[in-house]
């Protein structure tokens, strides 16, 4: 019932917004209607995403690369496959440089965040978004919007590591650090290695994983988007 | 720019599928343009392959789990394990033939396949890989090493020029055919060239004088110009030795003519080749034949591995080397058993002298160990014993002394217990169908392949015509016989890779010969026993058995490929030892193994497993 109201409440925001949203990516992404919560998870077309960034605080720091590809009908689609680099103003930490191996040069040659997140939205619309410790890419995304746009928006996102959370308390089971990570998540359900720390390699990751968290969950029953979102 | 960047960063999946065959045969570039095209599933143990009825026919690669392949009847044919393709939906053919259902939780990519051939439309060998299913790809690698083999050869590196000696025996046209008789028994030839003004203009042979001359009652005063043969065909002095002999073969012609240019150099003739090719198994038989001590004959064995190697390199196959390796143990037993007759004085009753396992089946190599028996006629006394017992120890010692060495079971005429009368024999083999019990079962594999090398062979033919009414539709028997031989399994580890030796001295490798190659005798056997088939030699068995209710003609084809395959592996393994002066062994690592070979080895073991599995089945033995 909650549900159902907080969908109902988005889609009249969703509305709302698209009246005063100015014309532009951001416009596009709002002109296609949500997906209704209670359809089966199967076929909903989910955008599997991972940022890169500069930091973890949302405000100081920037997205530094954007992967993401198109899971439809239970598919990946590679064809789908985006891997971005995005040319930042400030200079990139020692830190995270270590992390997602991308230098100041490198970033350099990268594009304008206004061209990166324009596609993102508009391959966005209709579809839900899926992350790995979604915080990340929806605080950042967010932010972009009001920084290139003045309006933010709330996203319908699955986070598979909610999904994993929700499966060890369940079952009571203490989770011990670095039980969450998509790393160890995979290896639960015998997935290959990838690079880490790869915008692109951890969307697909992320997509594989979630592919395998449904396929584990109990198929006579229904699956209803809703189940899934955050 | 999106684009660019992507196909660095799914290195993972490139990675993965740059090693599969036949994508290794790929380029960067093409296998960049594949992994754009993949998609992505994970399939729950249980579901299907494809997992939607709606998906565009598609090659799989099995990323991680396995899948199982099954015909329209629900019968298993095939697993995939990661790392391997799922072809069968690619083949509009096959298509509607196979099912395939993931047998554990798995992770496949998969690509249309009308978009993989278009990437791949400069590679025509990959997609004619990709559209052979497994047993059709068996057939085109047995063929493609033997012409591998085929090219390393000595003959193909020799050229004519190397081979033509001495001078050039010729004769003016004009001259009668006395004349040309004459000239030939000088210089001991048997052709001779004819010119005329010193130009080439025909030949005669031996053959020629016999078949066109004297057969046809023609006067010797004849000019041979009537009887050559014109223009004969002729080859360059730089063609190679190799194509001298296939040209030969083909025409069916001996002698040869080379020239340079214009010039005759000589005549090169099919025994001129073969001398070449060395030692050869009717030479060594002909000296076993006059050898007049047992030193005489360890001697002539040390032969026996060139002989192996030059049969190999020559593109024999491995049934052909088998039987002429055979072949010159037999006659060493026989010269043997001569020996042994002349020392200890003429035999006190009949007997058969009969060899068993590989000898028997015509399989030997030049390392085998030896498996014989002794028939004695019903009719001996107590007394005859010793002078058998002298017999089997001189023949047995004297094999061993040859090279094939003593059998590590005992299975010898040397022992007692093989070297007995026809009634002991018939209920030899009469309990070991009516009582299987292990032993039994293990004696069974051994003297079910049996042959009569010297002596009576109305003695077996005796106990065989005892016993094939009772082993022929024996259910309980071959039910036995078949549990006994599923414990030689393939050596695929729940499909996924070769299990290898994993300790000991040859650590890391595959017995190809216990798991490979005994499998297929093993099942060729129980085919035979089931079916009443008196052949011994395994391709000859799988051979009879085709079509008959015990084994479909497919899954014999399938079967004669795989094991002449996996045969010319390790002959290939031994010939490579041979020539490092190693000792030759069964045992070879998969490293040493190019890709495109494991795969075809992996190949070979599922039609092997698949037909154990059906085996099974029919008998009820589970695995």
């Amino acid at each position: 019932m909650l549900s159902r109201l907080l969908s109902f409440r988005q889609e009249a925001r969703r509305r709302h917004l698209l009246r005063h949203a100015p014309a532009g990516p951001l416009k596009e992404y709002l002109s296609v209607p949500l997906i209704d919560p209670k359809t089966d998870i199967h076929s909903v077309s989910l955008i599997s995403l991972d940022f890169e960034t500069s930091g973890l605080n949302s405000s100081e720091d920037q997205i530094v690369s954007v992967g993401y590809v198109t899971l439809e009908d239970g598919e990946i689609m590679l064809s789908t496959a985006q891997h971005r680099l995005v040319k930042i103003d400030q200079a990139l930490s020692e830190q995270s440089v270590v992390i997602h191996r991308i230098t100041d040069d490198l970033s350099a040659a990268g594009e304008p965040l206004e061209k990166v997140v324009g596609e993102l939205l508009v391959s966005l619309a209709g579809k839900v978004m899926l992350a790995h410790n979604a915080t990340i890419e929806t605080t950042f995304l967010k932010q972009a919007c009001l920084k290139l746009y003045g309006e933010s928006v709330d996203f319908p996102v699955i986070d598979t590591m909610k999904i994993a959370r929700q499966w060890f308390e369940r079952r009571n089971k203490e989770i011990v650090q670095g039980d969450l990570r998509l790393f160890n998540l995979r290896k639960r359900y015998g997935l290959p290695m990838y690079q880490a720390h790869n915008a692109l390699s951890d969307a697909v990751a992320t997509a594989e994983l979630l592919q395998a968290q449904i396929e584990h969950m109990d198929s006579s029953k229904c699956l209803p988007l809703k189940k899934f979102l955050s | 720019m999106g684009g660019g960047i992507v196909e660095i960063e799914l290195q993972e999946i490139r990675q993965f599928i740059s090693v599969v065959p036949p994508f290794d045969l790929l380029s960067e570039s093409e296998l960049k343009q594949i992994v754009q095209r993949l998609g992505i599933r994970y399939l729950r143990r249980g579901k299907f392959l494809p997992p939607d009825s709606k998906s565009p026919p598609s090659l799989y690669f099995i990323r991680q789990g396995t899948v199982s392949l099954y015909s329209t009847d629900n019968e298993l044919i095939g697993m995939l394990a990661e790392g391997e393709l799922c072809t069968a939906f690619c083949d509009t053919d096959v298509d509607a033939m196979i099912h395939a259902t993931a047998t554990e939780d798995t992770l496949v990519y998969g690509i249309p396949c009308v978009e993989l051939f278009d990437i791949i439309s400069s590679k025509p060998l990959v997609k004619e890989f990709l559209l052979h299913e497994p047993t059709r790809r068996l057939k085109q690698a047995s063929t493609d090493t033997k012409k591998k083999l085929a090219q390393n050869a000595t003959l193909m590196n020799t050229p004519l020029s190397a081979l033509v000696t001495g001078k050039v025996v010729d004769i003016d046209l004009d001259s009668s055919i006395q004349d040309a008789s004459v000239r030939m028994t000088e210089s001991g030839v048997s052709s001779l060239l004819i010119t005329e003004v010193g130009k080439l203009t025909g030949i005669i042979t031996d053959r020629d004088i016999r078949s066109r001359c004297l057969a046809k009652g023609l006067s010797p005063a004849t000019p041979v110009k009537q009887i050559m043969t014109r223009d004969p065909l002729k080859m360059s002095s730089d063609a190679m030795a190799f194509d001298a002999l296939m040209m030969m073969t083909k025409k069916n012609i001996h002698h040869l003519p080379v020239i340079d240019g214009q010039q005759v150099r000589g005549i090169i003739t099919a025994t001129d080749l073969i001398r070449q090719e060395g030692k050869n198994a009717v030479y060594l038989t002909r000296s076993i034949h006059r050898a007049e001590s047992v030193d005489a004959l360890v001697e002539i064995s040390r032969m026996i591995p060139d002989l192996q190697w030059q049969l190999f390199i020559s593109g024999g196959s491995a049934e052909h080397v088998g039987r002429a390796i055979t072949a010159v143990s037999s006659a060493l037993t026989r010269r043997l058993i001569e020996m042994a007759e002349k020392k200890f004085g003429p035999p006190p009753v009949p007997f058969a002298w009969v060899a068993a396992g590989s000898q028997a089946r015509r399989e030997q190599s030049s390392h085998s160990d030896q498996d014989n028996g002794l028939i004695i006629s019903d009719r001996m006394r107590p007394d005859d014993e010793e002078w058998f017992r002298l017999l089997a120890e001189f023949v047995c010692d004297g094999l061993n002394a040859c090279g094939f060495v003593y059998c590590p079971g005992d299975a010898m005429a040397k022992n007692p217990q093989w070297r007995q009368t026809e009634n002991v024999w018939t209920s030899y083999f009469i309990n070991w169908i009516t009582t299987p019990e292990p032993m039994a079962l293990m004696l069974s594999s051994i003297f079910f392949d049996i042959r009569v090398i010297y002596g009576d062979k109305s003695l077996l033919q005796n106990i065989q015509q005892k016993i094939v009414g009772i082993t022929k539709n024996n259910q309980l028997f071959l039910a036995h016989m078949t549990s006994n031989a599923l414990q030689h399994r393939t050596p695929l580890g729940f499909f996924r890779d070769f299990v290898l030796v994993d300790e000991g001295e040859h650590k890391d490798t595959l017995d190809l010969k216990h798991k490979g190659i005994v499998p297929i005798i093993d099942l060729a056997r129980i085919y035979a026993l089931a079916e009443g088939i008196d052949k011994v030699n395994t391709v000859e068995r799988l051979k009879a058995a085709a079509g008959s209710p015990s084994l479909s003609h497919d899954g014999a084809d399938n079967l004669l490929d795989a094991y002449e395959f996996i045969n010319r592996l390790r002959m290939e393994h031994q010939v490579e030892q041979i020539r490092n002066g190693e000792n030759a062994d069964n045992y070879l690592s998969p490293k040493q193994l190019s890709r495109l070979e494991r795969s075809h080895l992996k190949d070979v073991f599922k039609v092997v497993q698949t037909m154990q599995e059906s085996l099974a089945q029919r008998y009820h033995t589970g695995l």
